[in-house]
């Protein structure tokens, strides 16, 4: 067995000895969507939003890509588990990459976010009507998995280069607010101030949820979803070398 | 001599720290280890071991100067050195998630163990370690102690080249300490190399075939045990045990101005440096001053050079 494989198991082995997180990371979407998704059309009763879909539909794609940050940041997280168990410095005298073990650490969860996604979009059109354009699925599955690659690499430069747990906390939860509130995740772009449209449409997690609503329910215009999933994979890549490079200056 | 496996060269590490000067922390150390031998790094804390462990193991980049393990430059071709080596940190490291079993088999798997020899392997291994019994427990369920046996225990898993010890019996009571240095010996002696870092110098004494003392980053001293214990030529070693502390032996002790002594109960231990007539006086002299159970001299130990030779440092 190659480090890589090593890597993926260790990680799989690690997760399982916890099956609540593993049941609540598989449905967490599917109950945001659920509650308050659900919440929010029969609150702004039931409007018809751009491309004429329904609130559920269009927010389909936002519960994905907060999955996507959600299983990023906990993967990243973990690098703060290694290091408080003293393995952290260990494993970097094994036989193997730095990019093997970054790579190793995200794989299994790429898995976990495919799986993810796949109950979400199936429990989301019984129990909701959502429209899912099925014909699309492997373009999804690419997304999600390319989100959580992107986002997990972008949150290991600050887990591996913040040595302090609650400091790393802090720096999530106000990325966490910026990146999800100034983005397409909970409403269209279109209607909002300009100023407010060009800081969301800087924002990765707008590109790659836009991605997602193309993806899972045909909503974009292809011109622009053509820039965002280059900057996604710029983002994705500049990510990995900066994670790799953080990874290499540790010891 | 046998071509060496580990090969240091004129190793340099300074480290740069903002608003103040940097630290040489290695300051041109150079060594050659060859195969199947127990090599001891000593010295006071900061003398640049766990950094010169640290640059050997990949985990640090040296300023200058080259490291070789069977050839391999630990900065030009570190996935090579790393396919070398394993290494016990100072720290006690463990997947606390995992059971026992998961641990060895998960670092045997990194080093690409084959499955089934890795139970076989693991299944010995937690045998020689005693640590059989808990095998399906996870390892943050265990004892302080319990957990260095099996970070200790899991580097006999896989067959490298070089095992990096850093104060490897930290934690362990005795017994297994006594075990753990006889299975270090039966790995040397099956071609192994063994570089161990320790405070506890009889613990070099009794395994290092070779040993290097470091201070301030560089080479204060080298070589057997033999060979070092003449830089402490007419250093004598003196115990006395007294049915009951005579008084006044502690003032009679301190004015002998001995290297180091002390007061252990009824013993009195001290090491002085003066010819053999003179040390006998001395010995006759204290032993006038009560019942006296028991009395040893000796040569030199590692400790007395150790304290001879950084002292005033």
């Amino acid at each position: 067995m190659g480090p890589l494989a090593a890597m993926i198991v260790r990680e799989a082995k690690i997760r399982a000895t916890n099956f609540t997180f593993l049941f609540f990371d598989l449905f967490y979407p599917l109950l945001y969507l659920l509650v308050f998704g659900v919440g929010i059309n029969a609150a702004m009763g039931s409007p018809a939003l751009a491309g004429g879909v329904g609130y559920n539909a269009f927010f389909l794609a936002g519960v994905l890509g907060m999955a996507s940050i959600g299983i990023a940041t906990n993967s990243s997280w973990s690098f703060f588990l290694d290091r408080d168990n003293g393995i952290f410095v260990e494993m970097l005298t094994y036989p193997m990459r730095r990019s093997e073990y970054l790579l190793g650490k995200v794989l299994f969860n790429l898995a976990v976010a495919v799986g993810q996604a796949a109950l979400t979009l199936a429990l989301g059109a019984a129990l909701l009507r959502i429209p899912v354009r099925w014909e699309r699925l492997p373009l999804l599955a690419a997304v999600i998995v390319g989100g959580v690659a992107g986002w997990f690499f972008f949150f290991s430069v600050f887990a591996l280069r913040i040595r302090r747990n609650d400091i790393f906390n802090s720096v999530i939860n106000i990325l966490y607010f910026a990146l999800m509130f100034a983005s397409s995740l909970f409403y269209p772009l279109a209607p909002l101030p300009a100023w407010f449209r060009a800081a969301a449409l800087a924002n990765p997690l707008t590109w790659e949820v836009d991605l997602l609503r193309y993806a899972s329910i045909g909503l974009g215009a292809p011109r622009q979803l053509g820039w965002e999933a280059g900057a996604f994979a710029f983002f994705t890549g500049a990510g990995f070398l900066a994670a790799v490079r953080s990874l290499r200056e540790q010891g | 001599m046998a071509a060496p496996v580990l090969e240091v060269e004129n190793l340099v590490k300074v480290y740069e720290r903002r608003g103040q000067p940097p630290v040489r922390a290695l300051d041109g150390v150079s060594f050659a280890v060859p195969r199947g031998e127990i090599f001891g790094l000593l010295g006071p804390n900061g003398a640049g071991k766990t950094t010169l462990l640290k640059v050997l193991a990949t985990l640090l980049r040296p300023s200058s100067g080259t490291a070789r393990i069977e050839g391999c430059d630990v900065t030009v071709r570190p996935l090579e050195a790393r396919r070398r080596i394993a290494m016990v940190l100072q720290e006690t490291a463990g997947e606390l998630l995992l059971s026992v079993r998961d641990n060895l088999l998960t670092f045997a798997r990194f080093h690409g163990v084959a499955a089934a020899a890795a139970r076989r392997r693991a299944a010995e291994v937690m045998e020689k370690f005693q640590i059989a019994a808990e095998a399906e427990r996870k390892v943050q369920d265990l004892s302080g102690g319990m957990r260095r046996r099996v970070q200790v225990a899991k580097m006999f898993l896989a067959d490298t080249a070089v095992l990096f010890l850093d104060e490897f019996s930290t934690g362990m009571d005795p017994i297994l300490k006594r075990a753990v240095m006889g299975f270090l010996r039966e790995e040397a002696a099956r071609g192994r190399t063994i570089v161990l870092t320790t405070q506890i110098l009889s613990e070099a004494e009794e395994l290092c075939a070779d040993i290097l003392i470091l201070n301030r980053g560089r080479q204060a001293a080298r070589g057997d045990l033999n060979t070092l214990k003449l830089l402490s030529a007419g250093v004598a070693d003196v115990a006395l045990t007294f049915a009951a502390l005579p008084p006044g032996v502690e003032a009679a002790v301190a004015a002998l101005a001995p290297l180091r002594s002390r007061l252990d109960g009824n013993t009195v231990e001290l090491s002085l440096k003066a010819e053999e007539a003179r040390v006998l006086e001395i010995v006759a002299g204290l032993a006038r001053m009560g019942r006296v159970l028991r009395v040893e001299v000796g040569g030199a130990s590692l400790e007395d050079v150790f304290v001879e030779l950084l002292r005033g440092r």
